[in-house]
This record gives structure tokens, C-alpha cells and sequence, in this order.
């Protein structure tokens, strides 16, 4: 029937579609519309974004704060949960100091949330132990290209897409995570565009081009110094730009003159003519994209990935150009915006240095409170502290690292070992389980605020429908947290006062006002007095480290590979009907029935070998856990690979995946690691990993 | 039928009103246009603009409830809703109820609804930017069994009301109307051909159409084209002729009472688990074979045969929301071409 339309983002991964709610005169949402007007998705959604009204549906919320007391949850008053809050809070850091307490914020909140978040942790708690789950996405881009080009964001914007003449997309499965991009590289590529897929499997993107370059896991960087090798010797890079522009090159001409397509074949596994081909059509196309992943991003080579991406691009001059540039696909909706709000240890919004005290003194005067000058713990070094007892009391919203996070086992022991552990949210989740507190969370419908996609596009979320119950945004409850703690440091009314704030501290979003943003339809950072209209295309003058560097780096080899007793590699992949953890999208009756509970890609041929048929109950092992989930024969998968995507509560692949960090970083290698697949008998359910637990 | 003169639509629309919810479509400041509600208070001026959402919604429910069981006994859930009017309705949707209703024929949820609805039409007098309702019947004009009243433009601001049934001429009662001259229709029908005449050149869906039918398309044609479907649902959804839809139980706990709740909600044909059984098997696991069933039902002589029509109307929905560049032109091009 009819309804009103309010117009809103899409709370689904980083593309930042264009949607109205529709709410009907009770108030309440029946069903979404895309916005044909949008700069990006133009009338156009895919099945997450389609199903979003399923995803925050009423059926099955947390509507008041709850209480554990032993295994069970009671209902307790906002007044009880913010007092028990506070007074542990303060007992902790009393007897143990500000550096056992700390937030996890979410990527998934709006970037005044997240503003709070870390406001709070560095105003009131005093301390810089603030992250997020950019950890396991994206901090390798943040730290590899904020070396290499001075800013760790995509370059140029979704609208290049169509104003490009070769697409290189490596290790990234853009048509799954986002979709409506993926979309628009497949138009394009319909259109002429010249494509190239570099990915271990044989994604929807690579059975649309031939150019498709299957490489080993984590082989990237032998890959792209071979690239960079025949690109040299070739005399096909950019002199101008290599010369105006950066510096380095001598020693990457060095550096790479021995790594020839012959000699990174076996450690590829990619063909020597098909390595040649990629860079001629790379370097000579007039204008080149590189979009990538966490097929990049998820190694312990992380950081390594992206500069040799970075070096790519400089050599042939792709970059500051429309049409160009080093792209990363954010995963989800605001894990840019959360960067840029400073949700990370070591930087305050707008990515000023927590070390540097003329930051610190900026802050503490803004604030009117001396801030935390320790250094501050990622979210995997939070959750180790705890294991030991060195961290005590954790505040954590919008995430649920114990499905999504690496090594499921030692998360979980970890939160249990917290002496406080409180969680905003939507709905019961495998994290919330361990609270000690719950807060009931609004969804994005339910409130006003921004959030800032992948191309840096800083949009409105607007609020269509009451908050559910006793529910809370999550600026406003941390205010209330604050105020009961004593501190007066977070005091707005709205959240158009905490994005002023915010955009008052953060240099790349001096100029931006809700009023602007929404009648641009956003706004692209950096937007300052110069750039009043946002900026679609960074470097085109000039870096801000003034020139580029190219730095030389080195294959390195997967942490985990595979011997006699985990012979098989396990990758993992998303699928477009699920979103991180699947505690929205699984809530679609639609979605939620495409998969069974958990699954494993497996080639054919493998199956074969294994006596494992399509559907059948399997068994996957490695070093660190075990689950049971149903096989899915696909030559997707080449042979010796099997993929698993990290959904599924009840199989959770995180179970299996290894801890090896990235030493910049600290990014799990959660795309490689060994196992053992073995057929289980036919006719009975896998069993999930809470069955498994219980029998133990 | 009954043809009149109409120097004011407000007058129609204050009339109406009185004993209807009135419905419009509305373009807002994004130039998003949907179906709206208006009072008396308010008139906006009639469009002739698509809705991104059709009107099937008002009738075939996104999401209902069918029944509740409270422990002891079930009780269907008939919707009662008050005499509504859609006004403005264009010929390629009503075509398109005309078909649901159809389909719906038994359904006495969808029919509760239904026969509480005045349709009102209205001619289009320019081609739409996807649209290509000519092709397949279904447009400009509307057609006369298609609707309870049709607006026609005139020019000088003025209408041409034409009744086409008791049910239009019983809500149309009581309303000052001049009685129009024959000449007008004739002028109508000249309009709405010159504006079949202003269409692009849409042969390739009729050369598609035809080969769709010839059984020539091999199987790894489809195949092809389905890597391009990523299962979003957009173009069922709004498909003004998609009618698939399943059920769930949801079991509703209160303080006083346990209810269980069957609601019915759209599908689409698309998903891989749309036609899956229990046993995992699947007459359509691959997405070529649920890619070429959709197109299939829009075009299939055998589909015509039971509804008298193409399952198409030829609104263009689909080209403009599907993310993988395989809505109706550019599906239809490429039968032509490559099949």
C-alpha cells in the first residue's frame, strides 16, 4: 500500500547505495526502493540491500538492556545497566589503570557513533585502546598506501568505472561484496572496457574475460614485481610521471630486474606469456584501474600487497587521473567513516598521529581534558590482553568478533576471561552470548547520522522510524555512560552537533555540513575551504607527502602451507547473500534459505578423491580447530584449494583460520591456511560448532 | 461507455474523495516517483510518470499475514481495507493488474482488495524513457477493459473522461459533466498513434520474442547470460507481472498469549533455493536455467496461451534496476544478436 518514502544509505558494505525507506502510517517499514537519482547505485540495489527491511525487522530484536547473571539474561533498566557500567568502569581503572579498558567500535555505526566511541575511550576511559574491524579488513591499505602515496583511500570514485579503458581487479570479488559496483565493471566491460581478474578462483567477474590470471594463494607480490619487471624492461612505464612524480624508482629498476615472468611461474602458478600479456595491456590502456580486496589485504604480506599495488600504478603514472588509481573496495557501510573518526589505537579523526603531541595537545584543548598518551591496543591485542588478565573490561558495538574474527577459540576464551564485557545490539549474537551487559542498539532506520563509503563519499542516514523499544544510538548511550562517569566531554543534543564537532577536528571534513551533504547528494573528502565540493580524484597535482615513493618489496610465503596431515589449503570468500556475520542479512527468510548453515567449496575432482558428494556432510581440521558443514562441488575452486565463507555462526570458518599477523598491521592471514577435509557419513546433519562444544 | 468533457481534475479528484482513499503518484525532489496518498486538503496535479514501484502492491501485499493459529484455532486473516481509487493509473501497470488479476483469480486476499479498488487510467501521450509498450500490446492508450475510468489529455489544460463501466459510472455520479463530442475520441486515437509512432525502434524484442519461441537459444547461451544475474530479486520485485511468493511461520509471544502467524512475503524465481526440494534436488540449480524460466514466462507462446497476452507490459523496470545489465533491452539484444 502506500507508504512514506524516506530517503537513506544503504546499511550494507562500502558502495553506499541510494534507498528509500517506505513506513507505513503505523510506523512501520514494509519494504525498501532504490533512489533512481543516486550518483552511484541509480535505481539499483542488490539482494542484501533489497532484503534490508527483513534485517532490521522487529521479529527477534533486543528491545531492553539485559543482565547475565550465570548462563541466563534478565531485563534490567537503562538506569541499572548504566550504573553497573560505570561503577565497574571506574573500580577497574581505579585498581588496574586506563590501559585494561577499551572499545571496539563499528564499522557498521554511523561516523558520529563512532566519533563518540573514541572520544569517549580517549576523553573519559583515557585511553587510546580503541579499534575496529577495519583490523581484518582494510588496515594493510591504511598503512601501505599512507606510505607509499601519503593517504590510505581509494584514489578515484565509482563513476571512473565508466571512464576508464582496462580494469585490473585483483583479489577481490566485486559482483559478491559489492555488488552494484561489480555491476557497473561488468557494464562496463559489456561496453569495451578491456578487464583483467587476478584471483585463485574463478570468480563471476573471471568467466567474463579471458584475461584471467589464477594464482596461487598469496603469490601476489612475485606477481606484481614480475609485472613491474616486463613493464621496465619493456620501456612501457610513464618517465614523466616516474620523474615529476616519485621517487624510488632507480632502486625498484633494481630491485625487480631479476624478476623475470619465467622465474615467479612456479610460485604463481601463473603462465609467463599471460604475465607479459597483463602488462602490456596494464601499462600501455591510456587509463587503468586497480581495484582489490581482501584478497590483498588478508595475509601476513598485508601492508607488503598493497605498496606493490601502489608501485604498480605509479610506474605507469595510472594514478591522479579520472580513470586510474589504486582502489580498495571497503567491506562494509562505514569502515571508512570509522577509520576517518580516528576508531583506530594509533590515530585521532582525520588520521593525526596519537604520538605526535602536538596532536595530543589539539585534542586535550578541544575536549577540555587531558587525553591518553600511551600508545593504545588493536582489537587482537585487546583480546590477547585479556587472555593473560591484563585487560579487564571491554565496551563493544555493531561487531561480533567471535564469528568474524580469526581463531574463534582463543576470541572466545579471551572475552570470558574480561571481568566486564558490554555489548550493543540489534539482536542476540555470538559475541553478545559472553556479555556481561547487553544494550539494546537502534538500527541505522532509527537513526540520523552519516556514513562515508568507499569512494570517500560522506552521506546522510536518515531516521524513518521511532527507536524499537528501549532502544539507543550508539553516540547517545556512551553520552549517558559519560555523564554517569562523571564527565560532561560528550554533550550534544543531536547528531548534527557531533558531526560539527568532528568536522571541526578532522581537516579532510572542514567544510562539511548535513545541509550541504545532503543537497550534493554527499560529499568526497578531502572537502576543505579549497575543495568546498568534496574531491572525486585524489593526487592529481601533488601527493600529500609531495612525491610518491615506490618501495621495494619481497614475495613472502603463506605462514601455513600444506604437508601430509593438513593437505589441502583453505581459503575463504563471501557470498552476495551474507554480510559479515550474517546477524542481519540471515534474518531474510529469502537469503537465509539460498545456503545451507555453513559451507565448503570443493573442486570436483578433490570431492572425488575424498568420496564426497554435493551436499554431503564433510569435516574441515586444522591445526587450531575443527567444524562440520556441508560440501559444495564447484570448479570455481582449482584443485587443491577449498574455500569456506565466514557467515555461518555454525560453521564458522574462523575456527580454522590462522593467527599469523602481518608485522605492520597485525592483519590476520585469514585467506591461507592448511587442512583436512574428510567425508562424514552420509544422511546426518553436520553437526554446528555449538553441538561440537557441548560434547566436549 | 461514456465520454466527458472535465475542464477541472480537482473537481474529479474532491469527488472521488469523498468516498475513496485517493492514491497518486507524486515525484519528490530526487524526481523519485511512487504512489502517495492525498486528502482534500491537498491535490497534487496528475503525472504521467512510471512509479519506480508499480501498483501490484496494493493488491498482491510485500508481505501479509494469511492466518493465526492461537493454540485452539485458525483464523484466516482477511484484509478489509476502505474503498480506495488509484488515480493516474498508466496502461502498461493496468495491463498488468489486468493479468494479476488473472492469476489471483481464486486468491481471497489478493480479491479482498481488489474489488474494493477504482481504477483510474490514464493515457500516455509521450514514449517513456525504457518503456515499450506498444511492442507488446499493453500501450499507450488505455486499454478499455483495463480500467473503471480513463483520463485522456487534452490540450488547454481540459480532459477527456471516458467511463468504461457501471462501477466508473456509479463513482463518477453526482459530478457536473459535460457530455463530450465523438470528435475527441477520434482525436484521442490520433494522439495515442502518433505517440506509438514517436517509440524507438524496438524490433530487436520482437525479433527476441520470436526466436525465445523457436527453441534455437542453446542452453549455454543462458548460461552465459546468468553470470551477469546476481540473484538480487530487483527485477521480480518490480515486475508489475510477478506474482512468486512463499510463507513462514513466525510464532508472536506476548505477556497474554503464544499466536503462530503464516505470512506470505514476495520471492523471486530467480534464487537458486526458489524451487529447491528437502532432498536438495533441483530442477533449476543452475542459474541459466532459472535466468531463461524468467525470461520464458514474460515471452513464452505458452504462457500467452493461458493469459491472452505476454507476461511483459513493456514498462522497462527491469533494464533500469538490474546491476548486471540483463533487463529487457539488453536481454532481448542480445537474443537477437548472439543467440
Amino acid at each position: 500500500m502506500s507508504a512514506s518514502l524516506i530517503k537513506t544509505t544503504c546499511p550494507f558494505c562500502g558502495v553506499g547505495c541510494g534507498m528509500y525507506l517506505k513506513v507505513n502510517q503505523h510506523g512501520q517499514l514494509l519494504s525498501v526502493e532504490p533512489q533512481q537519482s543516486h550518483p552511484i547505485s541509480q535505481g539499483k540495489l542488490c539482494d542484501k540491500g533489497w532484503s534490508t527491511a527483513y534485517a532490521i525487522d522487529s521479529y527477534q530484536r533486543i528491545t531492553q538492556p539485559l543482565k547475565r547473571i550465570n548462563k541466563s539474561f534478565y531485563p534490567i533498566s537503562w538506569h541499572e545497566a548504566l550504573t553497573t557500567i560505570a561503577d565497574e568502569l571506574t573500580a577497574i581503572i581505579d585498581e588496574s589503570g586506563s590501559n585494561t579498558v577499551g572499545i571496539i567500535s563499528s564499522a557498521r555505526a554511523s561516523n558520529e557513533d563512532n566519533y563518540a566511541a573514541q572520544k569517549f575511550a580517549r576523553a573519559v576511559l583515557k585511553t587510546n585502546n580503541i579499534d575496529h574491524c577495519a583490523r581484518i579488513c582494510h588496515s594493510p591499505t591504511v598503512a601501505g598506501l599512507k606510505q607509499s602515496l601519503g593517504s590510505g583511500a581509494m584514489t578515484n570514485s565509482a563513476k571512473d568505472i565508466f571512464q576508464t579503458d582496462l580494469i585490473l581487479v585483483i583479489g577481490a570479488d566485486p559482483t559478491e561484496n559489492h555488488s552494484i559496483l561489480g555491476g557497473h565493471i561488468m557494464q562496463a566491460h559489456a561496453q569495451g572496457t578491456e578487464l583483467i581478474v587476478v584471483d585463485p578462483r574463478v570468480t563471476r567477474l573471471a568467466k567474463l574475460t579471458p584475461m584471467h590470471l589464477q594464482l596461487k594463494l598469496g603469490s601476489n607480490i612475485a606477481l606484481i614485481n614480475a609485472l613491474l619487471h616486463v613493464i621496465i624492461k619493456e620501456q612501457w612505464f610513464d618517465e614523466n610521471f616516474v620523474k615529476s612524480r616519485c621517487q624510488g624508482f632507480e632502486q625498484l629498476v633494481k630491485h625487480v630486474k631479476a624478476i623475470t615472468p619465467e622465474s615467479v611461474e612456479s610460485v604463481t602458478g601463473v603462465d609467463a606469456e599471460l604475465i607479459r600479456a597483463t602488462a602490456r595491456a596494464y601499462s600501455q590502456a591510456e587509463r587503468a584501474m586497480i581495484f582489490y580486496g581482501m584478497g590483498i589485504t588478508q595475509y601476513v604480506s598485508g601492508t607488503n600487497n598493497v605498496i606493490s599495488l601502489a608501485n604498480l600504478a605509479l610506474s605507469c603514472g595510472h594514478i591522479g587521473k579520472a580513470g586510474t588509481g589504486v582502489n580498495p573496495l571497503r567491506g562494509q557501510n562505514n569502515v571508512q567513516g570509522a577509520c576517518d573518526m580516528g576508531c583506530l589505537p594509533n590515530v585521532y579523526p582525520g588520521y593525526q598521529a596519537v604520538a605526535e603531541l602536538v596532536n595530543q595537545e589539539k585534542f586535550s584543548k578541544a575536549w577540555g581534558t587531558e587525553v591518553a598518551q600511551p600508545p593504545g591496543l588493536t582489537s587482537l591485542g585487546m583480546t590477547k590482553a585479556a587472555q593473560s588478565g591484563d585487560f579487564r573490561a571491554l565496551l563493544l558495538f555493531g561487531e561480533d568478533p567471535v564469528v568474524t574474527d580469526p581463531d574463534q577459540n582463543h576470541v572466545q576464551s579471551s572475552l570470558k576471561n574480561l571481568d566486564l564485557l558490554v555489548v550493543a545490539e540489534l539482536t542476540m549474537t555470538e559475541t553478545a552470548k559472553l556479555a556481561d551487559i547487553i544494550l539494546p542498539a537502534v538500527s541505522f532506520a532509527e537513526k540520523d547520522g552519516t556514513f562515508t563509503n568507499c569512494e570517500r563519499r560522506v552521506q546522510k542516514v536518515n531516521q524513518a522510524l521511532a527507536p524499537l523499544a528501549e532502544a539507543k544510538g550508539d553516540w547517545q548511550w556512551l553520552q549517558a555512560l559519560a555523564k554517569q562517569m562523571g564527565s560532561q566531554a560528550l554533550n550534544w543534543q543531536n547528531s548534527e552537533e557531533v558531526f560539527n564537532e568532528m568536522a571541526s577536528l578532522t581537516p579532510a571534513y572542514q567544510a562539511m555540513t548535513y545541509q550541504k551533504i545532503a543537497d550534493k547528494s554527499g560529499l568526497q573528502w578531502p572537502c576543505t575551504k579549497e575543495t568546498p565540493d568534496g574531491t572525486a580524484i585524489l593526487h592529481q597535482q601533488s601527493f600529500p607527502i609531495g612525491k610518491a615513493r615506490f618501495i621495494c618489496v619481497n614475495q613472502v610465503d603463506i605462514d601455513e602451507p600444506i604437508d601430509e596431515n593438513y593437505p589441502l589449503l583453505l581459503t575463504t570468500n563471501r557470498l552476495h547473500f551474507h554480510y559479515g556475520c550474517g546477524s542481519m542479512t540471515r534474518k531474510s527468510p529469502l537469503l537465509e534459505r539460498e545456503t545451507p548453515p555453513g559451507i565448503l567449496f570443493i573442486n570436483p575432482d578433490d570431492a572425488k578423491a575424498l568420496h564426497i558428494t554435493h551436499q554431503a556432510p564433510v569435516s574441515v581440521k586444522s591445526r587450531r580447530g575443527y567444524v562440520e558443514t556441508r560440501a559444495m562441488l564447484s570448479d570455481d575452486v582449482p584443485i587443491g584449494i577449498v574455500a569456506m565463507p565466514y557467515h555461518f555462526k555454525e560453521a564458522p570458518s574462523n575456527q580454522l583460520t590462522n593467527t599469523a599477523q602481518d608485522p605492520v598491521t597485525k592483519m590476520p592471514e585469514l585467506k591461507a591456511c592448511a587442512v583436512v577435509v574428510t567425508a562424514l557419513a552420509k544422511g546426518i546433519a553436520p553437526k554446528t560448532i555449538q553441538q561440537l562444544q557441548e560434547a566436549q | 461507455m461514456e465520454v466527458y468533457q472535465l475542464d477541472d481534475l480537482t473537481q474529479l479528484q474532491q469527488h472521488l474523495l469523498v468516498q475513496h482513499q485517493l492514491y497518486q503518484v507524486i515525484k519528490n525532489d530526487d524526481e523519485q516517483c511512487a504512489w502517495q496518498q492525498q486528502t482534500k486538503e491537498a491535490n497534487e496535479p496528475l503525472i504521467a510518470m512510471l512509479p519506480q514501484s508499480s501498483a501490484k502492491n496494493f493488491f498482491f501485499a510485500e508481505h501479509e499475514s494469511l492466518l493465526i493459529f492461537n493454540g485452539d484455532y485458525f483464523q484466516e486473516t482477511l484484509p478489509t481495507p476502505e474503498p480506495f481509487v488509484l488515480f493516474g493509473v498508466l496502461s502498461c501497470d493496468l495491463t498488468a493488474i489486468s493479468y494479476q488479476d488473472k492469476f489471483f483469480q481464486d486468491d481471497p486476499y489478493y480479491q479482498a482488495r481488489r474489488k474494493q479498488c477504482l481504477l483510474v487510467g490514464l493515457d500516455c501521450i509521450q514514449p517513456c524513457q525504457q518503456g515499450f509498450c506498444p511492442t507488446v500490446d499493453a500501450g499507450p492508450g488505455v486499454r478499455q477493459h483495463n480500467a473503471d475510468i480513463i483520463l485522456h489529455p487534452l490540450a488547454n489544460q481540459q480532459w477527456l473522461l471516458i467511463t468504461t463501466n457501471d462501477k466508473g459510472a456509479e463513482a463518477i455520479k453526482g459530478l457536473a459533466l459535460t457530455t463530450s463530442h465523438w470528435h475527441l475520441l477520434t482525436q484521442r486515437d490520433l494522439t495515442l498513434r502518433q505517440c506509438e509512432q514517436d517509440f524507438p525502434d524496438h524490433s530487436y524484442i520482437i525479433n527476441g520474442i520470436d526466436k525465445l519461441n523457436s527453441g534455437e537459444i542453446k542452453d549455454s547461451f543462458w548460461q552465459q547470460l546468468a553470470v551477469q544475474c546476481l540473484g538480487c530479486s530487483g527485477c521480480t520485485t518490480l515486475c508489475p507481472t510477478c506474482s512468486c511468493y512463499s510463507t513462514r511461520s513466525i510464532s508472536v509471544e506476548s505477556e497474554q498469549n503464544k499466536v503462530i502467524k503464516q505470512e506470505r512475503f514476495w520471492d523471486s524465481c530467480l534464487y537458486e533455493s526458489f524451487q529447491r526440494e528437502a532432498s536438495f534436488h533441483n530442477p533449476s540449480s543452475e542459474a541459466g536455467k532459472r535466468v531463461q524460466r524468467f525470461w520464458q514466462h514474460k515471452f513464452g507462446n505458452e504462457f500467452f496461451t493461458t493469459f491472452n497476452r505476454h507476461g511483459c507490459v513493456g514498462c522497462g523496470r527491469c533494464e533500469q534496476t538490474c546491476p548486471g545489465v540483463i533487463g529487457v533491452h539488453s536481454v532481448m539484444k542480445r537474443i537477437t544478436n548472439d543467440a
